[in-house]
């Protein structure tokens, strides 16, 4: 038998907060000081348990008739057997015991490229959070040039890259153990270039084909993207939780377009973002053929029977909106 | 492991939502709802007599009462008419049925011996529209009340007949031959302006109007709501026409409606053995006949055409039509739109919240020496956007219907969208929305609308077909 167990106290998710190493059996815990591990819970009493060896070897925890007792898997024992993945409660402290000789998992591949830390993916963000920035203010500049327009939206830009990024290293310090900030910077840029690059594209697409749905309802594919940028702050803050991280985003995704498709039907009756492609692009960008007037005039005419069942269904009276009211 | 997910994950979309807004779509406030002072208030002034009773009058302003003696004495004219007037003038209020509080008042008369009123359609609109909310009744100049009983309606004219529990004496008399009226005659409107009480406003003819759709005398003199339906009557007592409106923007520019038409009307009550049980079909029949006519009148000759840049755009200048021209030459803008907005100036009155009967027309050509391609097309985009075409949630309409397409006319390439939406109490009724913008120049475009509201699909579909067919483009000139 080996002669060495190693006491351990853990935070509620399961990290290891304390550690000690006792010598030889039997191990005596309690508040008072003539014990093997001192626990510093007032909840717990003096002399609240012991560890001993069975006569089969395993190792079994006493209690020494406390007021609070020993709970284990929300039920209090008098006495339960230690495996070295069996977690008791004394008071308010949580507790493990392994022997020496536990056998522990594989190491985990690592797959972090720890290279990509620190200032340069930093930069990289910042870099294209202000580079998207000023383009989406020079794309609606119709005035003559003023270049504060431009330092105002890279300032801002910037502060909001600043702000979110420091949030997850935040987030990051507090769970992981690095703050990896120049990473969340990166990811937040490439997910705002993803999403602005993304309404460009599919403005152009839209248009080119006459693929109206895609104006209608690419918005669901932004909150998909935005969804992706949270999976991979996620993923650096907790490198080892990848499916679960998955679920959770794909989940977001799914509350987001719900969302978006509701609000759409209250505020304006449909589903989809607009009522028609306002999109008008140079006449070189167009794929998609010119239609007769007649063809056009006969899909007007066709709209007639929806619009006679849809003027006879009830509405609700509360909802009508005074926009024209005289 | 126990994680807090930040809620703000849409935070990023927010740089991107950066668009500026682009106000040049907006159409001119061309009719500013300044609203002329009602009553002459009396100057602080002339309380100081009392004051200083002893003081000698020239150091004051003269008051009111002082400076009556000085003038002409009131017409007599009016004094007489109004003496003779009372009896047969009527203020005529709807009330809700739920707690019976007035909802609107206005005016009307009492036709001759008969115990028949005429007074205008907006004022019993609620009770035609709406019978299951709203009664109407009737007080006289006595104070004395009773019940209306609703016969006929005229919609497009603004007329409404209805019946009480008494007759007339008389005074109110609509000869079968129309006395023919001289401008500048004077002309003496009676009713009861903003519940003040009744009262008689003297003014002069000046002419019938062309300027709607249906034809009004233009009465120089005060028409305040509330005189809505009361008579406007020669020296002699004959009706001459029924008021109606008034130009906010104006100074005594107030309307009648001609007799003529409340003649057509009480025959129709004359002929029909009992009242309608629903007035919205017939309201819904009348506005049919009047879309018909309406968009008869606007297609009658292929649409004249203006040039705008290189592009011919449809308009339609008439009497009903007017068309504004403006343009954004300011320094600040990098691209120029000059505009031009054709609307019929009048509309017909269906209830507070619903005016239909319409049609406008805007075309706006953008075009820019400065900007990019690239950035022209965002700034054509943001120009394309129209928000304001209505839900679904509208009780009166339906939410908007549309179809867009690349479409070629005879000679120019365009992106067409075409919202519709149908009334739900008028059964054959659509509002029509035709937008376009031409996609054939990098840096220019041309972008137009058109409203028709409260026409029959077919009248919808022609003047859309119409407006495609003459929008081109044509050789400079």
């Amino acid at each position: 038998m080996t002669a060495s167990y190693f006491v351990e106290t853990l935070a509620r998710n399961g990290d290891v907060l304390h550690r000690h190493q006792v010598g030889s059996l039997p191990i005596r815990l309690g508040r008072g000081y003539d014990n093997d591990f001192i626990v510093d819970d007032s909840h717990c009493a003096a002399r609240h348990a012991i560890i001993e060896s069975d006569p089969d070897g395993r190792l079994v925890l006493r209690d020494l008739g406390t007021r609070n007792g020993v709970v284990h898997q929300g039920k209090r024992k008098s006495s339960l057997v230690m495996s070295g993945d069996t977690v008791v409660r004394l008071g308010h402290t949580m507790l493990r015991v392994r022997a020496a000789d536990f056998p522990v998992p594989d190491e985990q591949l690592d797959r972090t490229m720890h290279a990509w830390e620190g200032g340069m993916p930093g930069l990289v963000g910042m870099f294209l959070i202000g580079v998207f920035s000023v383009l989406t203010v020079w794309l609606n500049d119709t005035q003559s040039f003023q270049l504060i327009r431009y330092l105002q939206a890279l300032a801002y830009g910037i502060a909001a890259g600043l702000v979110w990024g420091g949030a997850w290293a935040f987030a990051n310090r507090l769970f992981g153990r690095h703050a990896r900030l120049g990473r969340h910077l990166f990811i937040f840029g490439c997910g705002f270039a993803a999403v602005t690059v993304f309404k460009l594209l599919s403005s152009v697409v839209a248009y080119s084909f006459s693929f109206e749905a895609i104006t209608r309802y690419g918005s669901h594919v932004a909150i998909l993207l935005v969804a992706g940028m949270l999976y991979f702050h996620l993923s650096t803050v907790k490198p080892n939780n990848a499916r679960k991280f998955a679920v959770t985003c794909c989940i977001i995704a799914l509350l987001g377009s719900g969302l978006t498709l509701i609000s759409n039907e209250q505020r304006s009756g449909r589903l989809g973002d607009e009522l028609y492609m306002s999109v008008l692009l140079p006449p070189t960008m167009r794929v998609a053929g010119d239609h007769q007037v007649g063809e056009f005039m006969d899909k007007v005419g066709a709209m007639k029977a929806r619009l006679d069942a849809e003027r006879t269904r009830k509405v609700n009276d509360g909802a009508v909106d005074d926009d024209d009211d005289a | 492991m126990k994680f807090v997910l930040p809620a703000a994950f849409l935070a990023c979309l927010c740089a991107a939502a950066l668009a500026t807004a682009q106000s040049a779509r907006q159409s001119p406030q061309q009719t500013a709802n300044q609203r002329a002072p009602l009553t002459n208030p009396a100057p602080a002034q002339t309380l100081a007599p009392a004051i200083q009773p002893g003081g000698p009058p020239a150091a004051t302003p003269p008051t009111e009462d002082e400076a009556n003696p000085a003038l002409p004495l009131p017409s007599s004219a009016a004094q007489n008419l109004y003496a003779k007037a009372k009896a047969d003038l009527l203020q005529i209020r709807m009330l809700l049925k739920n707690g019976r509080s007035q909802s609107t008042v206005g005016s009307g008369f009492m036709v001759g011996t008969s115990n028949l009123v005429l007074t205008n359609y907006h004022v019993v609109s609620q009770m035609a529209l709406d019978p299951d909310v709203y009664i109407g009744e009737y007080v006289d100049t006595d104070g004395k009340r009773g019940p209306v009983e609703l016969l006929a309606v005229d919609v497009l004219h603004d007329l409404a007949v209805v019946r009480i529990n008494r007759e007339g004496t008389g005074f109110f008399n609509l000869p079968e031959k129309l006395a023919k009226l001289t401008q500048g005659q004077y002309l003496y409107s009676l009713g009861n302006p903003l519940d003040l009480g009744f009262a008689i406003s003297e003014g002069s003819y000046n002419g019938v109007i062309t300027r709607s759709f249906y034809d009004q005398l233009m009465f120089t003199g005060p028409i305040n709501s509330g005189m809505s339906g009361g008579p406007s009557v020669t020296v002699s007592g004959d009706v001459a026409g029924v008021n109606v409106s008034k130009r906010r923007d104006g100074e005594l520019v107030s309307f009648l409606v001609p007799v003529r038409y409340a003649q057509e009307l009480l025959k129709k009550v004359a002929l029909q053995t009992a009242p309608p049980k629903d007035f919205n079909p017939l309201i819904g029949q009348q506005l049919l006949a009047h879309q018909k006519a309406m968009v008869d009148r606007l297609l009658d000759a292929p649409l004249a055409t203006k040039m705008m840049g290189p592009y011919l755009v449809p308009v339609r200048e008439s009497e009903q039509v007017r068309c504004w021209g403006r343009s954004n030459v300011k320094a600040e803008a990098s691209f120029t739109a000059d505009t031009i907005s054709c609307s019929m100036e009048s509309a017909i009155f269906v209830s507070e919240s619903q005016q239909t009967g319409h049609m406008a027309m805007t075309h706006q050509y953008v075009r820019s020496a400065s900007l990019d391609k690239i950035r022209f097309s965002v700034l054509a985009t943001t120009l394309f956007k129209v928000d304001n075409l209505g839900s679904n949630k509208d009780t009166r309409l339906t939410g908007p219907s549309c179809t867009e397409q690349f479409v070629v006319t005879r000679s120019v390439p365009l992106r067409a969208v075409t919202c519709v939406r149908a009334y739900r109490k008028f059964a054959g009724l659509y509002n029509f929305t035709l937008m376009t913008a031409t996609t054939d120049d990098a840096k220019a475009s041309l972008q137009s609308r058109i409203d028709v509201s409260g026409v029959s699909y077919e009248n919808g579909m022609r003047t859309t077909r119409a407006f495609l067919d003459t929008l081109g483009r044509g050789s400079r000139q």
